[in-house]
């Protein structure tokens, strides 16, 4: 689908929403007044398709903003800014912006302090040398002149004349206060201020310096000098003999086992010795954070795939194993469980601790128990859970007859291109079709027949265009809610991860669409001249039936094999056939299936409920790839129908039985006494041109009618583009088209009898549409 | 040029830096605010950052197994106390952030400190500001001016302040200001002499027309903020007070004890973000929305959660519920209490009279409905001296003005000599409201930084949004050295002129020049 077409809508400046006018890009509240506005305004200019693409996308986006809103959504709580919007951006809008402006000082600060650090790594392995000359030989066996003399030797004292005052504390020298000589460096000091290194502690810096003097990494060494550490490796062995002697000098407790030192030194060695103690204790905070953390990393890893697993199997894939994804469930849960326990566990650390702990610790303990809390409440609540094995044999079974359906869809897909190739070398462009249109129907469709479970399709669905998906959309919205109400759970959880699918898919469906939107329109936007008028005139009037309810033209058909299925399925035939009323369009029209090649494996097996799952197709929007499908002509063609097996062979076969009824004698006002009865007769005539094809081609209706069929597009939402997808109709035969316009005028005679007057009005304007449509074939004609 | 987002990004790219592992935020006085405007304390828990310390804090334990980010203004007293703490670290690595340009002799005096090499990391970023809005800013200074003049400190934090916010969003703009203003022109050189110096810092890439600096003075426009306001998050700000996104609810009647204090802040909160520029009767309308909402997610009482489907789906909404439950219950407090202040308060009555005062020219009916309020024993003290000011700055200079009998009137009232003192306002000349007219002036498309020295409003963020939100290729972003209500503003007011009302009296000459 990629092409070199540049997609329109991309590169344009900022982004606009609302309802905007294409051309002139006025803000209209809401569709129908932009509808107006631009029949009124610009019909008479030529179309301009870069800005039509761009409203679509736009509008569409708007469409699927209020649809996502939950169920009470036309509250206007941002409608009222909307009047503000003449193109500006909203500073919430505003787009990403980088990082702002940063300045580093890193280096600069580094440079300094590598000065500071040599200095200060220098000044504390001096004195841890000086400390290890003091303590390395036998003072309790040394007589006090000969340990001054050593500790003399060890460093140069200061003259006690040169200091009249001690430094610290300014006191004066004299008898009573006298001086003391700091040990390590040599300074002057009063008894007061003087500080003793005691042994032990003296011992365990000298052999902590050498370990980290083997440690990598450790600032000390990264900074000391080498000849430091050569000097305090030599000094620990002297320590380690030391360290006997002093154990036995502190039985004695002999006044030298502490040596001598000014504060500053004191405090120098101190600092030393605190991160000697830190570099090797570990807290059990941390081991307890380190798991904890690793935890959420399994989870934040497992969490995705097993949410993955969960999708697929509950869409009834054979991607993933059952039992392997219920094993990753398990652990999943073990990892919180697990997250739990080590959480609550650094929340009680040391909790009974005597004294209690710095209420700072025990606030980081609470905080990250609190974290671990709400990130458990976070992903597990969103852990969905997987089907039962009997549900998923289920699953997996309605998931077959999908791909069956897919296949029959794929087959017919290949006859019709074979068949479009044909035509396009008569020169005639490819059959566009109001193929958006069976897209919309297929999600209460496959209701119908899985019970909920659309969400095979939506894999495909990006095929589609946005307007069926976001019909669907709003159709399993209801249908949850009738489950809901129903109290269905598994239903309900289907039908929520459906439509979740869904929404993603129309996302990403957007996009591809619209490029090849573009791309088609590029191709013939020489052709489609001549058609535009016509084609907005009939997109009009398509639109206007749409208005109040999806259109079908077998209204009374669609809605009897409903009830036949809808009792087993339990849910309120209302809703049920409400959904239903969409779905004979999708038969009849066709639709484009774009290829799925993983599914060609399975074409031999035999198609099961092909007549409900043909619905399932993924219509294509682009009409390159569009082809008619048509599940009841699959029907026809396989005997499957009859197989007995088939629990809903009655209803097929009743299905197909009303449809030749209907091809018959066909009758819009066949209503029955439900209340939809004035819906249908409003869509009933929406679609003329299934009319037509039908009754042009009477052997197999279905199938030619996209062949032959009238790009019409019969969605409201889509409609601009559809007129330009579609753009080179065939032209339609008078006859037909004045068949169809007798045909309006008995529905308008109709409605006029019961009174319905909205429906009159639709229906003339469609009459006049019709009308007009003839007129310009006969000129073309001629 | 969202400033909401460019602080956050500071804040997550620090966090980011510091890598994994336990972490303490060590924040200054200004630099907690900077911070809690544009995150929820979840939010930061989730990048494990697990305290909030204040750098000056006594109470701060030894936690060698927490890394520290510390996010500070560049001041002397901050300096101090990074340097005291690097001497005898707490934290096993520091990454420091300074919020705005440090002398070089600041950062050699923290690296001689750091002799235990923990500092990782020494940043500029430039997150100097409130951001209470995508497009709105606040510097949290009141007091800016002594008179027309700058109070010294003032100034240089207020530019300090404001190219903070150039350098945030990359901006390096063309200054234009108030010429009448001295205060503008003094901000302006000085932002200007600050772009000079630091011309590394604001060498981005040249856009075709430069981002525009525009230096307004709240003096030229007193009239807005004396006025109530309609709009949810400007009436909160009038009623409530509105500070750095928080309410202090704890003086509402039979308030419980969760919604002391609540946070109101677009980022987190859809409601609020959907309503906080609607008026006052269409959230009304929205909250009663929302409480409907909410019951229909409610679990219907016990019986509803008997059958397992119930629980199921209860326990799918359950985030969402909770969620929700504390939005609502936010909001019907405040809009409850909202509208129990208007109706205890007559504020319609009295808005009605100020849109008189503010708008129309027929000075017999003003000053008829001024004195009818004034009479008013329900009339707040506040309204009352509102309403005299509004009275006094519109036709202080009619020849037949009774702005004397209104200030007897007032002082009947009781209200108080310090207010009254105010209301005596010669020093206000006002001519146009702020909205919609002085910022028409120029409309080329272009990124537009306005700062209004004297603090701005939420009725002038309002316009500005909508402004945003009208003009194609037109970014604005508003800036105040505060954000006013009423009473702040006469805060500011009577700061200004308790040195110098004689100087300010000066000034009604300029008035008359300019009409």
């Amino acid at each position: 689908m990629a092409s070199g077409y540049p997609p329109p809508f991309e590169g344009t400046g900022e982004v606009k929403e609302g309802f905007l006018c294409p051309l002139c890009l006025k803000d209209l509240q809401s569709f129908y007044q932009l509808q107006d506005h631009y029949e009124e305004e610009h019909s008479g200019d030529d179309r301009h398709v870069r800005g039509q693409l761009k409203n679509l996308v736009q509008k569409a986006k708007k469409a699927k903003d209020k649809l996502l809103k939950r169920d009470g959504d036309d509250r206007p709580d941002t409608g009222s800014y909307e009047s503000f919007y003449y193109g500006g951006v909203d500073p919430y809008m505003w787009e990403p912006q980088e990082l702002g402006a940063t300045r580093s000082h890193v280096d600069y600060f580094k440079k300094h302090r590598a000065a500071r650090i040599d200095h200060y790594v220098i000044e504390v392995n001096k004195l841890i040398i000086r400390l290890e000359k003091l303590t390395s030989f036998d003072r309790i066996n040394s007589d006090a002149a000969k340990i001054r003399a050593i500790e003399k030797s060890v460093v140069s004292w200061v003259n006690d004349s040169d200091v009249p005052f001690c430094p610290d504390c300014g006191n004066k020298f004299n008898i009573r206060n006298r001086r003391h000589h700091c040990r390590l460096c040599g300074s002057i000091m009063c008894r007061r201020c003087m500080e003793f290194v005691p042994l032990p502690l003296a011992q365990k810096l000298i052999s902590g310096t050498r370990e980290s003097l083997c440690v990598p990494g450790s600032p000390v060494q990264s900074q000391s000098p080498p000849a430091g550490g050569g000097g305090s490796g030599m000094g620990s062995r002297r320590g380690s003999i030391s360290s006997l002697s002093s154990v036995t000098s502190m039985l004695e407790e002999k006044d030298d086992e502490k040596i001598r030192c000014c504060h500053h030194c004191m405090d120098t060695l101190l600092k030393r010795q605190q991160k000697l103690e830190e570099k090797d204790h570990t807290p059990d905070i941390v081991k307890l954070y380190e798991r904890l953390r690793m935890c959420m990393d399994k989870v934040d890893e497992k969490a995705p795939e097993y949410i993955r697993m969960a999708e697929s199997l509950n869409a009834g894939e054979n991607t993933y194993n059952l039992d392997t994804a219920g094993g990753l469930r398990l652990e999943v849960q073990k990892y919180y469980e697990l997250i739990d326990a080590l959480s609550k566990k650094i929340l009680t650390l040391n909790a009974k601790d005597d004294p209690p702990p710095h209420p700072k610790a025990m606030q980081l303990q609470r905080m990250i128990r609190y974290t671990a809390t709400l990130f458990v409440q976070e992903k597990l609540l969103g852990l969905m859970s997987l089907p039962t094995k009997e549900k998923y044999e289920e699953l997996k079974e309605k998931r077959k007859q999908e791909q069956e359906k897919r296949l029959q869809q794929e087959r017919l897909a290949a006859q019709e291109t074979l068949k479009k190739r044909q035509e396009s070398e008569k020169n005639r462009p490819p059959p566009s079709t109001n193929g958006e249109l069976l897209q919309a129907p297929r999600a209460p469709r496959m209701t119908k027949a899985s019970g909920w479970l659309p969400s095979a399709d939506s894999g495909n669905s990006r095929s589609e265009l946005q307007d069926p998906l976001l019909q669907q959309i709003e159709n399993i919205q209801s249908f949850l809610r009738q489950a809901r109400e129903a109290q269905r759970t598994d239903e309900v959880a289907m039908l929520e991860e459906n439509l979740r699918q869904l929404q993603d898919a129309y996302d990403q469906q957007q996009t591809s669409l619209a490029i090849a939107l573009s791309q088609k329109l590029a191709e013939e936007e020489s052709l489609q001249q001549g058609e535009i008028h016509r084609l907005k005139a009939r997109e009009r009037e398509e639109r206007e039936h749409w208005g109040p309810a999806v259109g079908s033209t077998q209204p009374s058909v669609t809605w009897e094999r409903c009830l036949g299925i809808s009792p087993t399925e339990g849910i309120q035939d209302e809703e049920n056939t409400e959904g239903e009323e969409l779905t004979p369009k999708a038969d009849r029209s066709p639709s484009s299936v774009r290829a799925f090649p993983a599914l060609t494996s399975q074409e031999e097996s035999p198609p099961r409920l092909r007549s409900l799952g043909g619905h399932v197709t993924p219509p294509g929007g682009e009409g390159q790839n569009s082809t008619s499908l048509n599940p009841f002509e699959e029907e026809d063609s396989t005997p499957v129908e009859e197989d007995p097996s088939n629990p809903f062979f009655e209803d097929i076969q009743r299905e197909h039985k009303e449809v030749t009824n209907g091809k018959k004698e066909y009758n819009p006002f066949d209503e029955d006494e439900d209340v939809r009865e004035e819906k249908q007769a409003e869509t009933a005539p929406g679609n003329p041109f299934e009319e037509e094809e039908e009754d042009s081609d009477a052997g197999n209706p279905f199938l030619e009618a996209s062949g032959n069929s009238p790009g019409v597009s019969t969605n409201p939402f889509d409609g601009d583009d559809d007129g330009e997808v579609l753009p080179d109709v065939d032209i339609i035969e008078e006859e037909l088209l004045l068949q169809q316009i007798d045909n309006i005028r008995a529905y308008i005679f109709d409605a006029k009898l019961s009174g319905r007057l909205d429906e009159v009005e639709l229906l003339s304007e469609n009459l006049r549409e019709l009308q007009h449509t003839l007129q310009e074939q006969k000129k073309k004609k001629h | 040029m969202n400033v909401t987002l460019a602080v956050k990004q500071y804040i997550s790219k620090m966090i980011e830096n510091s890598g994994t592992g336990m972490k303490v935020l060590l924040m200054d006085r200004e630099t907690t605010s900077i911070v809690s405007v544009v995150y929820t304390q979840s939010e930061i828990l989730q990048k494990e950052v697990y305290l909030f310390e204040r750098i000056d804090s006594q109470s701060r334990d030894n936690m060698k197994h927490l890394k520290a980010i510390c996010f500070l203004r560049p001041t002397k007293e901050n300096v101090e106390h990074l340097i005291q703490e690097l001497r005898r670290p707490k934290y096993s690595v520091y990454f420091i952030y300074f919020s705005n340009v440090i002398s070089k002799s600041e950062i050699k005096a923290l690296a001689e400190a750091d002799e235990q090499e923990v500092v990782a990391e020494v940043q500029e970023f430039y997150g100097d500001f409130i951001a209470v809005n995508p497009h709105l800013f606040s510097l949290n200074l009141h007091g800016v001016a002594r008179g027309r003049s700058w109070e010294s400190s003032m100034l240089s934090r207020c530019t300090q302040g404001l190219t903070s916010v150039l350098l945030a969003l990359k901006k390096c703009p063309m200054i234009r200001y108030q010429l009448s203003s001295d205060m503008s022109k003094r901000l302006a050189e000085s932002v200007k002499q600050i772009i000079t110096k630091e011309y590394e810092l604001f060498d981005f890439r040249k856009t075709e027309v430069p981002p525009l600096l525009l230096i307004l003075d709240r003096s030229d426009d007193a009239i807005t903020p004396l006025l109530n306001q309609w709009t949810y998050q400007a009436m909160v700000h009038e009623l409530l007070g509105l500070n750095n996104n928080r309410i202090d609810l704890s003086r509402v009647p039979g308030i419980s004890k969760d919604l002391k204090e609540v946070v109101l802040s677009a980022e987190n909160d859809e409601f609020y973000a959907n309503n906080l520029y609607l008026n006052f009767g269409e959230i009304g309308t929205n909250i009663k929305n929302l409480m409907e909402d909410f019951q229909k997610k409610k679990p219907k009482g016990q019986q509803k959660l008997e059958s397992i489907s119930d629980m199921k789906a209860f326990v799918d909404n359950y985030p969402q519920f909770k969620k929700m439950s504390g939005t609502v219950s936010k909001h019907v407090t405040v809009v409850g209490e909202l509208s129990r202040l208007v109706s205890e308060r007559q504020l319609m009555e009295v808005s009605e009279v100020e849109q008189e005062l503010a708008c129309q020219n027929d000075h017999s009916n003003a000053q008829q409905s001024v004195r009818r309020l004034l009479q008013n024993p329900r009339l707040s003290e506040l309204d009352a001296v509102r309403l005299v000011m509004l009275y006094a700055l519109r036709y202080e200079r009619h020849s037949s003005n009774m702005l004397p009998a209104l200030m007897d009137e007032l002082s009947r009232r009781g209200v108080s000599e310090r207010h009254r003192k105010v209301t005596t306002p010669r020093s206000l000349d006002v001519l146009w409201t702020f909205s919609g007219r002085s910022l028409d002036v120029l409309w080329t498309p272009q990124d537009i930084i306005v700062f209004l020295i004297g603090g701005a409003t939420y009725e002038e963020a309002l316009t500005v949004y909508n402004l945003n939100r009208s003009s194609p290729g037109v970014r604005i972003v508003l800036g105040g050295s505060s954000i006013h209500n009423t009473k702040s503003f006469l805060e500011e007011v009577m700061s200004a002129t308790g040195q110098s009302g004689d100087r300010a009296q000066g000034s009604s000459g300029r008035h008359g020049n300019r009409r």
